[in-house]
């Protein structure tokens, strides 16, 4: 059985540029032909030792990719093995004007139920956060780029602050399409 | 012995290469077994062709029956009656009160014990052991058809089957001596089933409506590849919910003055009964008898719809949801496959290609598909393919997680990772020289840990001691391709690894799933016995029909009045006996009749062959 190197990096793994810009098509074939040379099912009248080793890397490249296709995963594992320490980071933020625009979203969202339209409201708070997210995005390459690790670390972290906020106006968005129908 | 000897044409087949393998539904209600044969996956009858067996085990008078023949004693002993067990899975004693209604056993009071265990007429049993029982005979059905012992099986599991369940049906097939090649989710199985037809690649919904479960899964198929993008749906709801809504309507129509446990039962007889017949005609008369009052009444297939569309509408949420877990668009599904008895309602396959815009397939029986998926999978792993393309690529149905400080879970593994997957963690101590802490896994996605599944506690040991804070210990959860967890442990500052003592908060410990082996292995003995003895029984049987109708033809002519009562005298203390001995007297009697009829076997060999030099045809004449 062939072993995977477990200390290259998931972007050489899939064979992708230690960049934000990642071929998504591309990752997801080469995702699938590692699993069909690793996953467990191709081991199943294996040894005992096969079957543990099939089952850790079929684990690793899962794991390699849900890493990679989360943009702001992504863009911290790019961080890390640029040889940033991301695990003894903080979690807050100081920059008081990206906080000041965090609060007003935050309160756009929950007063969303309380407009005439909660759907379109909805709708348009969501295309915003697009927006931002892109913006962000565009950002951190740069940064990452011109090698500023520690403004990249900030957006990076900017960038999770606004996943959070995406992923519960989302929800949001669910609650009142699934209402409405 | 040519009088005598009734066997069997000789039916030993040259030895095969082909390695056989099968795939098994455990269902609440039937289960089935399918397997591949010449390339074509089929579900496997009973010798009375009966495909599905009644997921039902009898225990009282003295006797253990599976399938049909326990389901003969539902109405008459239901308390030794086991049915819908596989709802007791992985159930705690806690989770009694909330099974209570639907399960109606006496189960044995004790404390220590963590998997209830169910009083009958002749012993106790678990859950795990019932369905060890349907299993095993599930397997003997296939070993008999196929001719050989099976190398291995592919169970399925409903996909929101957390870890205790998917341990307790690994465990079942343990102790029903199976190799369990994997546990399979069941819309996975489906997808395979008709996926296979098809031939096309493209997104796949799997909507499988039980009878009280749904089940909806989002499927990508790409050459041969079936990877689940999102797992959803409601372990509450089914077809069980639209007996009841009928049963409500028939409540109020019918005016009984009291109602009580005996007539809620009619009642939802009735309403079945309705259910059933509406999916082939227009309306149906409905009646229910009770105490002096007899309602009759009739319900229309518009008034039906009217009754059970709240209910099937509840499905369409969980539909929504699994989409946008996908991230999928309605319209990039390319097919929607219909799995499970409750699709049969009319209504489902309309409401479900109004919400997809897309007629669902229903080729394949929604009993069977489940148990076809099955089998196709478990012949591609035991290795009869070794050029296929095949691969499943599963997702963890309900996320893992920890307890952290104030009773709140803290995620580890989200729902729809895909699997196997594994995480670490790292904790530190919190006292100076501890050397032990205590890891709490739970299951579900709900914030508090009181609202999610307890899974395991584990007590991490022997870790060298050192001041609070310095100790580095990595937790590493993996979760394997079955959906099953494990944990390990390790101190890194001092590489040691930390013992795990794991007290499964619902699951069986090794010894117990060792205690019930031997019990089972000892209970396969009587078994045996218990079949020889029958074996001896007919065969006694046969004897004596085979000598009767041979002293009936020719008897007087051949011997005379000593010899035939010389016969007879063996041939009645054998009648006498064939229920009182034991399988070893059966046999030393069989033989005295045999010993005794020598003579006359040899003469009507000889009879035979004057008969047939006299013109006779050969197959006129009766051996």
């Amino acid at each position: 059985m062939k072993i995977l190197d477990f200390s290259q990096s998931y972007f050489d793994l899939f064979e992708q540029p230690l960049s934000f810009e990642i071929d998504l098509k591309q990752m997801h074939e080469n995702q699938q032909n590692l699993q069909t040379k690793f996953h467990p099912d191709r081991f199943v009248n294996a040894s005992g030792e096969e079957k543990r080793l099939s089952v850790q890397q079929a684990s690793w490249v899962n794991e390699a990719y849900q890493t990679l296709v989360n943009p702001v995963k992504r863009a911290r594992y790019m961080l890390e093995v640029s040889g940033q320490d991301m695990k003894n980071e903080s979690e807050t933020t100081s920059d008081i004007e990206f906080l000041m625009e965090q609060i007003a979203l935050r309160e756009k969202m929950e007063e969303v139920r309380d407009k005439q339209n909660p759907l379109e409201e909805c709708d348009g708070l969501v295309k915003h956060l697009k927006l931002r997210s892109k913006e962000m995005s565009d950002d951190f390459t740069n940064k990452f780029q011109s090698g500023d690790f520690e403004t990249a670390k900030l957006v990076s972290r900017k960038m999770q602050f606004f996943q959070r906020l995406s992923d519960q106006v989302m929800d949001l968005q669910f609650q009142l399409e699934d209402e409405n129908s | 012995m040519a009088l005598l000897q009734i066997s069997e044409p000789g039916q030993s087949s040259a030895p095969h290469q082909h390695r056989f393998s099968a795939g098994i539904d455990l269902g609440t209600t039937n289960s089935l077994v399918s397997t591949v044969r010449s390339g074509i996956a089929e579900t496997l009858p009973d010798e009375f062709g009966n495909v599905l067996l009644p997921s039902i085990v009898y225990m009282g008078n003295e006797l253990r029956l599976v399938g049909q023949e326990a389901q003969k004693f539902q109405a008459e002993d239901p308390l030794n009656t086991l049915s819908s067990i596989k709802r007791l899975m992985g159930r705690g004693i806690q989770d009694l009160t909330q099974l209570g209604n639907v399960l109606p056993y006496e189960f044995v009071k004790n404390e220590n014990q963590i998997v209830p265990r169910i009083k009958t007429a002749i012993g106790e049993i678990s859950a795990v052991e019932v369905s060890a029982r349907i299993l095993e005979k599930l397997a003997v059905r296939a070993e008999k058809t196929l001719g050989g012992k099976l190398e291995g099986v592919v169970i399925t599991v409903p996909a929101y089957f957390d870890d205790a369940q998917r341990q307790a049906t690994r465990d079942a097939a343990t102790l029903a001596g199976l190799n369990v090649y994997r546990l399979l989710n069941e819309p996975t199985a489906a997808a395979v089933a008709y996926g296979l037809d098809q031939q096309h690649d493209g997104v796949i919904a799997v909507y499988d409506l039980g009878g009280g479960t749904f089940d909806i899964s989002i499927l990508r198929l790409n050459k041969g590849i079936f990877e689940v993008l999102a797992t959803g749906g409601d372990s509450a709801l089914g077809g069980d919910d639209i007996d009841h809504a009928v049963g409500e309507w028939i409540l109020e129509h019918a005016h009984f003055e009291q109602i009580d446990a005996v007539l809620s039962r009619r009642v939802l007889i009735a309403a079945r009964a309705a259910k059933e017949a509406l999916t082939t005609q227009n309306t149906t008369e409905l009646s229910v008898n009770y105490a002096d009052h007899t309602w009759q009444g009739s319900l229309t297939i518009e008034q039906f719809n009217l009754i059970a569309e709240p209910i099937i509408k509840k499905t369409l949420t969980p539909c929504r949801r699994v989409l946008r877990d996908a991230n999928i668009d309605i319209d990039q599904i390319a097919q929607v496959v219909m799995v499970g008895g409750s699709t049969r309602v009319l209504l489902v396959p309309q409401m479900v290609e109004g919400f997809f815009k897309r007629k669902p397939m229903t080729d394949l029986d929604p009993d069977q598909v489940v148990a076809i998926g099955a089998a196709i999978q478990a012949d591609v792993l035991c290795g009869n393919k070794p050029d296929s393309e095949m691969l499943l690529l599963d997702v963890l149905p309900l996320s893992l997680g920890i307890e952290t400080m104030g009773g709140l879970s803290e995620k580890i593994i989200s729902r729809n990772t895909p699997i196997p997957a594994a995480k670490a963690q790292e904790f530190t101590t919190f006292k100076n020289g501890q050397t032990s802490m205590s890891v709490h896994v739970i299951q579900g996605e709900r914030e508090l840990v009181s609202d999610c599944r307890s899974l395991a506690r584990f007590e991490l040991c022997g870790f060298p001691p050192m001041v609070a804070g310095a100790a580095r210990i990595r937790v590493t959860y993996q979760v394997d391709a079955d959906g099953l967890m494990t944990v390990s442990a390790e101190e890194l500052t001092s590489g040691v690894i930390a013992d795990i003592v794991v007290k499964p908060s619902y699951g069986l410990t090794d010894t117990e799933i060792e205690s019930m082996l031997r019990a089972s292995m000892d209970f396969a003995q009587e078994d045996i016995d218990l079949r020889m003895l029958k074996e001896q029984q007919v065969e006694a049987k046969r004897v004596i029909e085979a000598l009767d109708a041979a002293l009936a033809s020719d008897g007087p002519s051949l011997l005379d009045e000593f010899e035939i009562n010389e016969v007879l005298l063996h041939r009645n203390e054998l009648e006498q006996q064939i229920e009182s001995t034991t399988t070893d007297g059966l046999k030393k009697l069989i033989k005295a009749v045999e010993v005794a009829s020598e003579s006359y076997v040899a003469k009507r060999m000889n009879s035979s062959v004057v008969k047939a030099l006299a013109g006779k045809k050969i197959d006129e004449v009766n051996f």
